[in-house]
């Protein structure tokens, strides 16, 4: 739940999504749904010497299951509150 | 391991695949001319698109009885690509869950060679419209479809729904621990304007956190990866 209401704070901001095959794509968080899926809008391959056939998608899905990493922006990120969710969760849990 | 990419044959009569009604599968929609272009192999001749609620199959109109089937299980992404330098025709572009040890040019190695193996290890299926004004629309099933087949071990994170900021009235909120009171409240829990928060109570704004979030597990395992990776 942590991480949904997390990143629901992040829709509209750039975010760079890592797939577990390597593959990065960075676009806008259109949304993102209960099971970590992401859908990116005006999307970009980071190396796209080594993907140039994703040169540039308008929009994108992502299945939860295969997101490695999403990189956040900095300002997408007050790590003190983080830091203090976590803890409560923690807690909580 | 995920199955990926299959040869599907089990066609009705009626040219229709025969679809698991048993186990509640349900045709969402079909689009006649339509081509798929398995990996970097060029686009098969025109046939038909099924959509249902578990697959995406699709029958050569060309040669009866040829046919391929995916779960959306094993859909990892799907986007629309319009960029004509990306691929010379505007498609749904998606990435299967390939076997293993994935050869990326599986289907240039051996063209002919449809046996199960050589699909099981097809990572990538471009799906050609005859009308590609569609493909916004096919698009928008994929992603329906998609959520309607979450990993068997998938957890939940929340109220059924996509959250994309626009629908700020109820953000799906969890009420769990009744003995969690905390002034504190994050501010990014916190969707709602101060005072507008749809009468939930600050204070019951409590998360449940997974422990075994296998999230988690896999950091572990490919954190040194990524390190490399920068």
């Amino acid at each position: 739940m942590l991480f949904f209401s997390y990143f629901k704070e992040l829709v509209g901001k750039e975010v760079t999504v890592e797939l577990k095959n390597d593959l990065a794509i960075r676009g806008t968080l259109h949304s993102v749904d209960q099971y970590l899926n992401i859908k990116l809008e005006n999307t970009r391959v980071v190396d796209q010497d080594k993907y140039p056939h994703m040169l540039s998608v308008r929009n994108c899905f992502i299945r939860g299951s295969v997101v490695r990493y999403v990189l956040l922006p900095q300002d997408g990120v007050d790590i003190d509150i983080l830091h203090d969710a976590t803890r409560r969760e923690a807690r909580g849990g | 391991m995920a199955p990926g990419l299959q040869r599907f044959t089990d066609i009705a009569a009626d040219g229709a695949p025969r679809l698991d009604a048993a186990d509640g599968e349900e045709l969402v929609r079909v689009d006649r001319a339509a081509s798929v272009a398995l990996g970097r192999r060029s686009p098969e001749p025109p046939g038909t698109l099924f959509v249902t609620t578990r697959r995406v199959i699709w029958l050569s109109e060309v040669e009866k009885g040829k046919g391929y089937a995916v779960d959306f299980l094993d859909i990892t992404l799907h986007a629309v690509s319009r960029d004509l330098e990306a691929y010379p025709s505007p498609c749904l572009y998606t990435q299967i869950e390939a076997e293993v040890g994935t050869d990326e040019e599986a289907g240039e190695s051996n063209p002919e060679a449809n046996d199960e193996l050589e699909l099981s290890r097809v990572s990538e299926v471009r799906i050609i419209l005859g009308d590609p004004a569609q493909l916004e629309a096919l698009f928008d099933v994929f992603c329906h479809c998609a959520e309607l087949n979450p990993d068997p071990n998938a957890e939940r994170h929340g109220e059924n729904g996509w959250f994309n900021g626009e629908d700020m009235t109820d953000v799906g909120w969890v009420h769990g621990d009744e003995d969690m009171v905390d002034e504190n409240v994050p501010q990014f829990f916190n969707a709602n304007p101060i005072g507008q928060n749809g009468g939930f109570d600050l204070s019951h704004s409590v998360f449940e956190l997974q422990i075994n979030d296998q999230r988690f597990e896999d950091a572990e395992e490919e954190q040194e990866s990524h390190e490399n990776g920068d």
